[in-house]
């Protein structure tokens, strides 16, 4: 009588039910939250998902002094020290 | 690995390669804030000179105060020492930064790299630069900092003398105007 009202498809799934523990999303600890090297503000703004193709736009270009600039730097420092 | 203020008790103690283990450490986001604000390459490498030489002074005369933020007072020295340039070019009333041109990624090798990749790499940098430089002042030292130099959103209110809420969203901005310019140059995003 019950199975007109209710799919069987419904009760094999709760027959089919474990225990919340078993296969939910298990809890983390606050600890467990990896924030390193991520700018709580920049990430509350939501820079990142909504401006990704910018932003990676930006991160394909890397400017870095001449080997030649860091030498004269350090040749100049070691006169001074 | 040590850390910066380790580094600097040690350059004071007498130690010399310590101080060139921080320049070797921080260099490339200095020079990339400076060279990507001032454009002029020349000019831009004496003022990344200039800041290290400062640093060294400062330190020297006792006002490094650690406070785990040896980058961040390093360029707010670099930050400094540009906003006296552009002062100077102000008094002077002479040729202003948009006049000047260089190769500002020469310093990038693609060794590994095919002709017609080198000059992909090369076109999407300069595609990058253009677009870098058609922002306005306040807008485009947000977007170095954050992105080239790697300062928090905290460091670099602090450096640019504004809130945290008025960087971030200058930041904003900044990102609208990009999209709106790789939208109407039509710029391609990818590598092909």
């Amino acid at each position: 009588m019950n199975n007109k009202i209710y799919p069987r498809a419904v009760f094999k799934e709760i027959e089919n039910m474990k225990p919340m523990a078993f296969n939910s999303t298990p809890f983390i600890l606050y600890q467990d939250i990896k924030v390193e090297d991520i700018d709580i503000f920049e990430d509350a703004w939501g820079f990142n998902s909504e401006f990704n193709d910018v932003i990676d736009f930006l991160g394909k270009v890397k400017v870095v002094p001449g080997q030649s600039l860091t030498k004269t730097l350090i040749e100049k420092i070691r006169k001074q020290v | 690995m040590i850390s910066d203020y380790e580094l600097i008790m040690r350059f004071i103690k007498g130690e010399q390669s310590c101080f060139e283990k921080l320049i070797h450490r921080h260099k490339n986001k200095v020079f990339a804030y400076i060279s990507l604000y001032i454009r002029d390459q020349a000019l831009a490498e004496d003022i990344f000179q200039d800041t290290f030489l400062k640093v060294i002074q400062s330190v020297k005369a006792g006002k490094y105060s650690d406070n785990g933020k040896f980058l961040s007072w390093v360029m707010r020295i670099a930050h400094n020492l540009i906003i006296d340039h552009f002062r100077r070019l102000k008094q002077m009333n002479t040729i202003s930064n948009d006049n000047y041109e260089s190769d500002l990624f020469n310093s990038k090798r693609f060794a590994e790299d095919n002709v017609e990749d080198d000059m992909i790499k090369k076109q999407i940098h300069q595609d990058v630069r253009k677009m870098i430089s058609h922002l306005p002042d306040d807008q485009r030292e947000v977007v170095i900092l954050r992105h080239y130099a790697g300062l928090s959103f905290r460091e670099i209110a602090d450096i640019t003398d504004v809130s945290i809420n008025t960087a971030l969203g200058r930041m904003r901005y900044a990102l609208i105007n990009m999209r709106k310019l790789i939208e109407e140059k039509n710029i391609s995003l990818t590598l092909n």
